[in-house]
């Protein structure tokens, strides 16, 4: 079923942990843990879109075998519960009152994401012929201060449930956590494997590649497979001859794209027109205020502009960000950077 | 001096129904069905009573026995269900709840002990009021045929919080001893008071239908000798107060009584208009007659328009009457200020920074204008469009989608829309064909291939 996707991202998605391009230390380790029938909890680290879940998710499908379904969750930490699930949670806040003892009738203080998603997945019993369940959480960072409430859970249901932690920031891990686990840094695929995978969807794809193209190609994506694989899709529609100018011309990272031109649009004085297209973006994107400010940083830097209107503008970003914090209407908040925005460049 | 008593009383206890066949009587429902709220009353108290008598001679009988029986042989003294012994009415303000009770009992001629909100309604406050009354009947009971007693605990959603702590349990443990029907009163639904809606019957009680209203207000024009108003003013009042009739009744003695000039007229008439009309009108006048900060503050003092909205009307808004860069980023500056300080009264109750709330989103944003345009009369008034949750959360059409690509493909809700969405929109956007493969493979329907587009 899956080699028919039209998508070749999902179709040339790795199979088992063999079929993992390149990264060969890594797949030993994991490889050694299948055979041992056991391992520690694992924080997998590495930057964003480098095959982390990938290679997670193919590891517990390997260890757990024909249990797999019924044994391993996968966890996404940064996305909000929706309405339903904080429904639940909110009828779920007290313990009971026909319970005995003196917490009955209390609030109860778990974090609502621990306490719907993954409290009643490590608690129940482990299903088949394994040793135990494998519980997968991505963006484990992005859980703050709820960190905390891993370490019980890590040692209290240990035996019941392995945990794989996902993160593409190390610092942001609280030392407890990192002291429970082993740590795997999930490297950036080496040239030669990334050749060699290239390679071959070229070849499956009848599309026509130079090294020189392959090279440019791993330069451009940094080494993440899913982007340079979506990059070699997109140029494939107009031909199947691929060169430098064509991978360069089909380039765009789209999301920080649109906040870049949003950039231009400000400084080019037209402020409605910003709003605008600030809409859009925090529409079809869903961003939250914070992450534009993030992208908008980022974007900043690519841009040429003198030493000091680059800090004059970070200034206003962080003012705005900083705002936004206890804000309540994202788009005033964003409006009034893009406003001021406006207005430094009439100074200029 | 009777007369003149009747005189100065307000308009809503003057022609208030002493009887329920004078009562412009509302409409209720208990769960979905449709109920006759008077007769089920008057059925409620007639039965309390009697099933009351019966209970307490059984309990007569086992108090007799407890006394003369051993301790472990004691038999328990019965209770009344709850549910027939208490009522709640809940409905909007104004709709007659209140004026109900007092009608039932004037028809069954008993007498009312009432409690509201303006009484403070803690455990010890509620006892010492009607525990007295609903225990025991007083001394003169054995001598005369004294009246039976009805119990209004009028506005209970008033109860809550600190000051009123235990008074829940304390009005359960009443309804359980009482000697007499309870009929209790409240506005809206309250979580807190979820164990005392569990116990006993609810009536959601239905608003008056606006001819039912129009009837009665005639009534007391035509009793008061009430002269200029006119018929389009009487509809305007009527509308506006959406059913409320002790409202209405309130609006017409405001308007009729005492001399009056225009403009007071006029604001009694806009009072309370919540509407989208009184906000077009009110973002008008802002922009377009305000000159110092002064008349700002009179704009949104005089106007009941929910500030919530109001500060984002003013966001949408803003852009057609301030041109300028520098002039729209000093506007900014102060109403994202207000957005913040908002944000904190909310956040932290710090209710005393509201006044700045107003000032700069109101005067701040349109006192940052230094150029008008000459044109800004014709300047059409948008609603806010735009609304961000300002956290990740998507429609149901969206969800769909993304549950649909989530079976195909692991990935997360975030990475989805931000990252995977947007490539299958460049993708299909370049051929048909590819469209339909993609749509055909994610099993998308047409509804969901728009989104892609």
């Amino acid at each position: 079923m899956l080699s028919d996707s039209p998508i070749w991202r999902i179709k040339y998605l790795p199979k088992s942990l063999n079929e993992i391009c390149g990264r060969n230390d890594v797949k030993e380790r994991l490889k050694n843990f299948i055979d041992d029938r056991n391992f520690p909890h694992l924080l997998f680290v590495g930057s964003k879109g480098i095959g982390k879940t990938t290679a997670a998710d193919l590891f517990s499908k390997e260890f757990l075998g024909k249990f797999y379904y019924a044994n391993s969750k996968v966890v996404y930490a940064n996305v909000p519960l929706t309405s339903e699930e904080m429904k639940q949670a909110r009828s779920e806040a007290y313990v009971s009152t026909s319970k005995i003892g003196s917490i009955a009738g209390k609030k109860i203080t778990t974090p609502a994401l621990i306490r719907i998603k993954i409290k009643p997945f490590i608690q129940l019993k482990v299903l088949g012929d394994v040793p135990f369940k494998i519980l997968i959480v991505k963006d484990f960072d992005s859980l703050g201060s709820n960190q905390q409430a891993f370490r019980r859970l890590m040692e209290i249901y240990g035996t019941n449930c392995r945990m794989v932690l996902i993160t593409t920031k190390v610092s942001k891990i609280i030392d407890p956590i990192m002291s429970r686990c082993q740590v795997f840094f999930i490297s950036q695929v080496d040239f030669h494997s990334f050749e060699e995978l290239i390679s071959t969807i070229a070849e499956r794809e009848t599309l026509r590649i130079d090294e020189e193209t392959i090279r440019t190609l791993y330069k451009i994506t940094a080494g993440k497979l899913s982007n340079a694989i979506d990059l070699l899709q997109i140029c494939s529609i107009s031909g199947n001859d691929i060169d430098v100018d064509k991978l360069y011309e089909n380039l765009s990272n789209s999301k920080n794209d649109m906040i870049k031109s949003l950039l231009i649009m400000c400084f080019k004085g037209d402020f409605r027109k910003a709003r605008e297209l600030s809409r859009k973006i925090q529409s079809s994107y869903k961003f939250s205020s914070q992450e534009m400010f993030q992208i908008m940083l980022t974007e900043l830097a690519k841009l040429p502009l003198s030493t000091y209107s680059r800090t004059t503008l970070i200034n206003f970003i962080a003012e705005a960000d900083f705002r936004a914090i206890d804000g309540r209407d994202t788009d005033i908040q964003i409006s009034h950077l893009l406003a001021k925005i406006c207005q430094f460049s009439e100074v200029l | 001096m009777v007369a003149q008593k009747t005189e100065k009383m307000p308009w809503v206890e003057k022609y208030r129904p002493k009887f329920t066949r004078d009562m412009a009587f509302p409409t209720a429902k208990v769960g979905k069905q449709k109920v006759d709220l008077i007769e089920d009353l008057k059925k409620f108290v007639v039965s309390f009573f009697k099933e009351k008598e019966k209970l307490n001679e059984a309990n007569r009988q086992i108090k007799t026995h407890n006394r003369t029986h051993e301790e472990k042989e004691h038999q328990e003294e019965k209770k009344l269900p709850l549910d027939k012994a208490a009522v709640l009415l809940e409905g909007p303000p104004g709709i007659g709840k209140t004026t109900i009770a007092y009608a039932l009992a004037n028809d069954l001629n008993m007498e009312v002990i009432e409690t509201n909100a303006s009484d403070t309604r803690t455990k010890g406050a509620l006892e010492s009021k009607l525990r007295e009354t609903t225990k025991s009947r007083g001394i003169m009971d054995f001598v005369v045929q004294s009246k039976k007693k009805l119990i209004l605990i009028d506005e209970i959603d008033g109860l809550y919080g600190v000051t009123d702590r235990g008074a829940v349990p304390t009005i359960l443990s009443l309804i359980e001893t009482t000697q007499f029907p309870i009929i209790m009163c409240s506005n809206e639904y309250k979580q807190s008071l979820k164990s005392l809606y569990n116990k006993i019957k609810r009536y959601e009680v239905n608003s008056l239908p606006d001819e039912e209203v129009m009837k009665i207000t005639r009534k007391i024009i035509v009793k008061e000798h009430i002269s200029g108003i006119s018929e389009k003013e009487l509809e305007l009042i009527i509308e506006k107060n959406k059913g409320d009739l002790r409202g209405v009744i309130n609006d017409l003695q405001g308007i009729s009584q005492g001399s009056l000039d225009k403009n007071t007229k006029e604001l009694i008439l806009n009072l309370n208009r919540d509407s989208t009309e009184e906000i077009f009108s009110l973002i008008k006048n802002l922009f377009q007659n305000v000159n110092t900060l002064r008349e700002a503050r009179d704009v949104t003092n005089k106007s009941d328009v929910n500030y919530n909205f109001l500060y984002k009307w003013i966001n949408e808004n803003l852009t057609s009457y301030i041109r300028l860069n520098s002039e729209i980023a000093n506007a900014y500056e102060n109403l994202s200020l207000a957005d913040e300080i908002f944000g904190r009264i909310r956040k932290n109750q710090y209710w005393s920074l509201l006044p700045y709330f107003y000032d700069l989103f109101a005067g701040g944003v349109v006192l940052s204008r230094k150029h008008r345009t000459p044109d800004e009369r014709f300047h059409r008034i948008s609603f806010p469009r735009f609304t961000s949750t300002g956290f990740f959360s998507l429609s149901a059409n969206e969800r769909l989608v993304v549950e649909k690509i989530q079976k195909k493909y692991k990935i997360s809700d975030i990475e989805v829309v931000q990252e995977f969405i947007p490539f299958l929109k460049l993708l299909s956007g370049t051929s048909r064909k590819q469209l339909k493969e993609l749509s055909d493979w994610f099993e998308f329907d047409a509804s969901e291939k728009k989104l892609l587009k």
